[in-house]
């Protein structure tokens, strides 16, 4: 008999009304190496076909399916099943409003991502071919330009859970930061000017959450620190 | 898509920020100093008199001025931030703020004139 996992998941459906709950699963281990996306699969091709979830690639790549996985935010694609304590227990990423089951609502998320203009701005005429950077400068965008949005890191700032809808959280700060650095982008004074708020960069307070829960292992506190030393020293 | 009024940057922050590093460095240096004299004091290398002797001292009226500026300017920054943080009403954050600001600037005033009017 196949060894067998005990999950616990988040249920809710506003439709039907009635308050969350957490429902129990029980699913057979797949093989080596299985991760904790392919449980819900499991649950949601076999076991209960409601179970609603997102997911895409599968892969660590499109960041659809950031979830909160024993208390701690991650990537149920890239999450291993072995060596998580069980049950396992499965929530919609904190702080976000939940549609259905495992389901939030992101567009607070992607509209403070477009408050910071998330792309190439420049005024110098395009050169014939493209834009050059030298191998330094391109490297200046390691770190920052792999962030694939999930969301893990923002939904687990405590700044963000008290003040979200003025601070644009590590997630959207990190993806200033890019463009920051960019060696091509010329907009690096309006960018700063609008980011140069109590609220939108200064309610980070280095807790650090947002380093610990990001799947990718980038740093967003890095990067609104260096936000944070450009303004400096603009102002020195 | 969900369109937000965003109202945009306050240009507001850097001072606050910039404030509170900078007091915190103040405070490294010069908050060892009274506990210093209270350790000489308790260890009997410094009598009464030698205690008022530096009390009196312009230099240390002026390093317990800045000492003082510092704390003050520092904890107003740290319990703002508290404010800013825990209290969602508006009203309530800058009437808390407003309060906080006159009651340190008093105590703030009132230890500078014990300080400068000490020995007169």
């Amino acid at each position: 008999m196949a060894e067998m996992i005990q999950l616990s998941v988040f249920r809710y459906d506003p439709e039907k009304g009635g308050k969350p709950f957490m429902q129990a699963y029980e699913v057979p281990v797949s093989g080596p190496g299985m991760k904790l996306l392919d449980a819900l699969n499991y649950i949601k091709w076999q076991l209960d076909g409601t179970l609603t979830y997102r997911r895409s690639c599968g892969e660590g790549v499109c960041g659809s399916d950031g979830l909160n996985i024993n208390g701690i935010n991650g990537l149920a694609c890239i999450t291993p099943i072995a060596g998580l304590k069980q049950p396992i227990h499965v929530r919609p990423l904190p702080s976000m409003e939940v549609i259905r089951d495992l389901v939030v609502d992101m567009d607070h998320f992607f509209d403070q991502y477009r408050q910071i203009q998330p792309w190439l701005q420049a005024v110098t005429p395009m050169p014939e071919h493209e834009r050059l950077q030298s191998p330094a400068q391109r490297a200046e965008l390691d770190g920052q330009y792999e962030c694939i949005l999930c969301g893990c890191c923002t939904t687990a700032c405590p700044s963000w859970w008290w003040n979200g809808d003025r601070f644009l959280g590590p997630a959207t700060l990190l993806q200033a930061n890019r463009w920051i650095v960019d060696s091509r982008d010329e907009a690096m004074g309006d960018r700063l000017d609008q980011l140069e708020d109590a609220f939108r960069l200064y309610r980070c307070h280095q807790i650090m959450n947002c380093m610990e829960a990001c799947p990718k292992e980038l740093n967003p506190t890095a990067a609104i620190d260096n936000i944070k030393r450009k303004i400096l020293a603009r102002k020195s | 898509m969900r369109l937000v009024k965003e109202p945009g940057s306050a240009r507001s922050g850097f001072k606050d920020w910039y404030l509170q590093r900078l007091s915190a460095v103040v405070l490294a240096v010069l908050l060892p100093m009274p506990f210093v004299v209270l350790i000489l004091v308790y260890a009997g290398v410094v009598d009464q008199f030698g205690l008022l002797d530096i009390v009196d001292n312009f230099v240390s009226r002026l390093l317990h001025t800045i000492l003082i500026t510092a704390l003050i300017i520092h904890a107003y920054m740290g319990l703002k931030v508290m404010i800013e943080d825990y209290v969602a009403a508006i009203g309530w954050r800058v009437t808390l703020i407003g309060s906080m600001l006159v009651v340190m600037s008093g105590f703030g005033i009132w230890w500078m004139a014990i300080i400068w009017a000490w020995g007169g």
